[in-house]
Parts: C-alpha cells; structure tokens; sequence
C-alpha cells in the first residue's frame, strides 16, 4: 500500500508550523492582500514625498497655508512621509488577518486541520507565528524602500532628512510591528466570530469606526475621557507605536501614552482576544 | 479498532447520537448505515474528537483521538469533501497536511497516484466534481498510511468506476488487518463491501452484526419448504409460531421461523423434507425494515396527514 517509510512520521510543532506555512504561500488572496500592501507603502511614501511643498519642513518656518500642521524637524517629516500608507496598510492587514481564520472555517478546511493537530491550539499558534512574521517582514521591507526612496525626494525640495537617525528606523520597525500585533487581532476576531464578513466588519470596525465614535463624542461633549479611552484603542495605542520620538505623559487631563506603552496597550488586545479564541476554539465543535 | 461507550451528543435539545455503544473491528470492514439524519457523521465527527460528547467517550486503538502522537499515522478521515480549501490546488492542500507529521512529498505524489488525481492536482479545488472531490478527501485519509479508515459517504458522487474503486481499495485495506468503517445510506453498496453493519435510527444502535445476519432479519424473509408432507407440516409449523402459506400442492412459503428450526421441527415431526431454502431477505428489506420507523424525514408526510 505504501511505499513510502512512514516510521518516523509524527506530529511536531515544527510540522505544524511548515504546514501553515505552505498554507499561507498557497492561497492568491496572500498573495494579492501583501502586493497591495506593499505597492501602498512604498508608493505613498514616494508619492507624498513629491507632493511636499518645497522647504514644508525645513525649519520649523510655517509655510504659507496649512504648512503649519507638518513637523518641525526634517526627520519629523521624513517619519510621516514613510509611514503614510499604514493607514492603508492596516485595513489590508486586518483583513487578511481576518480571512487567514475564518477562510478555514468558511470552506470546512478547519475541519481538515484540527483532525491533523487535533490539540488545535498548536495550529492556531503556528498560524499566527507564520502569518506575524510574514507580515513583519513585508511591511518592515515596504516601509524601509519607502523611507528610502521620500529621503533623497525630500532631501531635494529642501527637507534633509537624516538617514542615520535610529529614532526614525526604530519608529518604522514600529510600525511594522503595530501591523503585525494588527493583523494578529484580527487573527483572533476570526476565531470568535468566524464568519469572513463578520470578522472583517469586526475587524475594521475597530480599527475605522471606533476612534472616530469616540473623537465625536469628545468633541460633541467637550469632555477629556472619549480622547483618553480612544488613546487605548487598538489604532490610538498602536499609532504610538510609529509616532516620531513619541513621549508619553498627561497634561490637561489628556493621556498620551509613550511608543512603548502603545506596544503594550496593543499586545494586551491580542493577548485577551487570543486567550477568548483560544477557549472557544477548544469548546467549540469543529 | 474503534470503541465507543455510551457515546451521547446533543445540539441543544436535539439528540443526534443517544446513547451508543459499539466496536468497530480490525481486519474487517465496517458499514454504518442509516437514513440521513441518523448519527452517522456526528458519530464520525466525535471520533476524531471534532465534536466533543456531550457524555460518554469514543477511543480508536485504546486512546482517545487528541491523545495520538500522529493521528494521521492511526487514522485517516474523510468526513465530507467540502474539508478543503477551495482556494488552494489539490497539491498543496495534501502538502499542507503531511507536513503537520513530517510525511514527505513522495507519499503525497503517492497518494496522489493511487487516487487518480495526477492530472487535477495542480488545479485549484474549488473548481473539482463531487468525485474529484471525493478522490482528494480519500486521498487525504490515506496520507499517513493509517491503520484505522473512517469514511463518511465514500462512494457519494463517484462514477461507477470509482465506486467499484472504493470497494476494492477498502476490502484490499481490510484485508492487511486494518479498521475500515464506512457509513452510507446506500445498503445495496453495503451489501457488496461490508463484512459487519452497524444500523443507526435516530441516533441509536439499531443492529450491529455481521451482514448475514442483518439480511436475515429481513421481516417477511420467507423459507421455502417443499415436502410432501405439507399439510400436517404447515399445521407443525404454525403451532410452532410460524406464518404459512401454500404457494403450490407440495411447497409451504413460511415466515417468522428461520430454516435451522423449521429443519429441527421437520427432524422431530419425522417429515421428509425436499427442499429448505431461505429466499429474498435482501439487505435493503432488511434495512426499511428496520428503520422504517426510525426515518427522520418521510417522503410526503405531510401530504399523507
């Protein structure tokens, strides 16, 4: 019947992990979500950069109308140029994330996985291992060609960026990285709803809608709690996470929280809405 | 082998498996037959440990399904066709589950070859036939070369050809020693592939023998008597609880008494017998007779009120 030598076959963490890995390389939507994704990133930072007005950042110099919302610093600048198109990026991401779930549970293939692992957990944890990292280094590269194609851009209409200020690079790593812990609550979002149109309306809901509800509310009240809350929204915390040389801190009952506490804010979503998944997935009927 | 003990799952307040308790046997195939909306696939799902019992416990080769180092090495499930992504090409989709347990693309290509998929595998399944899908999912079961075979409706949506593929593969299988257990509600496919049938109405255990004795419990299975004797015989048998009738001078059509006591009565009664033979007591009377009144959803029963 076989032959094949099988002696040896068995499930590993290892397997699990490759397996995810053929699964994520073999679906067009992959492919077609990061191409976007990395045509977004780079070809905003190029486009924004052209786009500039001529000494905008210069020198703190206001220019003459709306100029006076950009940066003082010139690396200032060069940040928010690189890092325009997470704003795009992360609806892609999300949706992704989202569909790298709830596309097994919508096909039956989840059945197919969890009779392979059928501890379930290991699947999930290698499915969002594989798919982190994919996306790290997807959008860790984006951000880096785009950053290096705005600088000599913005170099040339009189904004000299730095190229050696670690502060911008470790800002763009994390932006890479709030794209990542993105993707991977939307990941869990998957889970606990599990159907794709759901999850996704879930997903961006939460990325989209709720900061705006909550920046309504604020200034429709005039109260400090609807900013305060909307800082620890997934898109408010993770945006610390890529703001130039972000501090944290509060003054006038506003709470600014520093990039490090953004990560942390941030990976506490993931953690709890994996944690509600994971005991779903493990109660639940496959 | 595969042991299932009080084996219950309910859906809210519906009871799909009540209370079941069987053995499915090595070296023999297993048919798990019923109307739709008997147990069947919840029973499969629960045995592979995709669906959780609500009491009771299932175990295959003495462990329960998500204790096994390498459950694709012990078992191989096909549970519907539809458990693949529609995105991905039949290829990878085996690539993917092999690597789970290390199984090397040389066995993938090689049940890719047994199940006759050589020429589809590098498209994407979402655009596979009902059969095409049905090859992909029993390739899937196959990829660990396993010892115990669970297929849920195999034979559904296959030609003729690969009908008679599944049965020779399953009773080739069998024949090495392993498990097989099929479920169908076809009983005259049972019929030529089953060495044992496990029958399930609503939920419950309704016969659970070899396939000899299920065609025997066919109701209105007749035995031919042909004596001529046959008037003090037919009197004989109805005391002894038969039905009798008279079909010809010397023939006596009986029910309700099989051919092994209808010769004991003839060897006590002293009457010369010239014929004893059984006759129809197909699998299929046998199966509506026994789930006559355990079919969920009856043609035109509204109709009929």
């Amino acid at each position: 019947m076989t032959a094949v030598e099988l002696k040896d076959a068995r499930l590993s963490f290892a397997g699990v992990v490759r397996s995810e890995w053929i699964k994520l390389r073999s679906l067009r939507s992959t492919f077609w979500c990061y191409l976007i994704v990395v045509l977004l990133m780079i070809g905003l930072a190029a486009l924004v950069a052209s786009a500039l007005p001529t000494d905008a950042g210069a020198g703190g110099a206001a220019g003459p109308r709306g100029a006076a919302a950009l940066p003082t610093k010139p690396d200032a600048t060069w940040l928010l140029v690189s890092t325009v198109g997470v704003t795009f990026a992360q609806l892609v991401i999300a949706v992704l994330g989202a569909l790298v779930v709830t596309g097994e549970y919508g096909t039956g293939m989840i059945r197919s996985t969890f009779a392979a692992v059928p501890t379930r957990l290991p699947a999930l944890a290698a499915k969002a291992l594989v798919f982190g990292v994919v996306t790290f280094v997807v959008t860790f590269a984006s951000l880096v060609v785009g950053a290096l194609l705005a600088a000599p851009i913005l170099d040339g209409r009189g904004t000299h960026p730095d190229l050696g200020d670690s502060s911008v690079w470790l800002a763009l790593v994390g932006a890479a990285g709030y794209l990542t812990l993105l993707g991977i609550l939307a990941m869990a979002i998957g889970l606990l709803i599990r159907s794709t149109a759901g999850a996704i309306a879930t997903a961006l809901g939460l990325v989209l809608v709720a900061p705006i509800i909550f920046s309504l509310v604020a200034s429709l009240t005039q109260a400090d709690w609807p900013r305060n809350v909307g800082a620890f929204l997934p898109s408010g915390a993770g945006g610390r996470m890529y703001a130039f040389e972000p501090t944290g801190g509060v003054s006038h009952g506003i709470l600014t929280l520093d990039g490090w506490q953004g990560l942390l804010v941030l990976a506490g979503w993931c953690v709890v809405a994996a944690i509600a998944g994971g005991i779903l997935v493990k109660r639940r009927d496959a | 082998m595969i042991e299932a003990v009080g084996l219950t799952k309910r859906y809210g307040n519906k009871t799909a498996v009540d209370d079941i308790s069987f053995e499915v046997k090595p070296g023999l195939v297993t048919g798990f037959l019923g109307p739709n909306g008997a147990g069947k696939s919840t029973t499969m799902r629960l045995i592979v440990g995709l669906d959780r019992p609500t009491s009771g416990s299932v175990t295959v080769n003495g462990s329960r399904y998500a204790e096994l180092k390498a459950p694709l090495r012990e078992v191989g499930v096909l549970l519907d066709a539809k458990a693949v992504h529609t995105g991905r090409t039949a290829e990878n989709h085996l690539l993917a589950l092999a690597a789970t347990h290390g199984i090397r693309r040389k066995r993938v290509d090689e049940v890719i070859a047994l199940t006759g998929l050589e020429s589809v595998a590098r498209r994407r399944v979402g655009g596979f036939s009902l059969g095409m899908g049905q090859r992909l999912g029993i390739a899937a079961a196959l990829l660990g070369d396993p010892s115990i075979l669970i297929l849920d409706e195999p034979v559904n949506g296959l030609d003729p050809e690969g009908v008679i593929w599944v049965r020779e593969l399953t009773r080739h299988l069998a024949s090495q020693g392993r498990t097989i257990f099929l479920s169908s509600h076809l009983m005259t496919e049972m019929a030529q592939t089953a060495d044992h049938i496990i029958v399930l109405g609503r939920g419950r255990v309704i016969a659970d023998a070899p396939v000899a004795t299920i065609e025997a419990m066919a109701t209105g299975t007749a035995v031919h008597v042909r004596t001529p004797d046959s008037d003090r015989f037919a009197a004989s048998l109805t005391k002894a609880g038969g039905t009798v009738t008279h079909p010809e001078p010397e023939l006596l059509e009986v029910t309700g008494l099989a051919a092994p006591q209808i010769g004991e009565l003839a060897a006590q009664e002293r009457v010369v017998l010239h014929e004893l033979s059984p006759v129809g007591g197909s699998l299929e009377d046998a199966y509506l007779a026994l789930t006559q009144d355990e079919v969920e959803y009856h043609a035109g029963g509204e109709a009929g009120r």
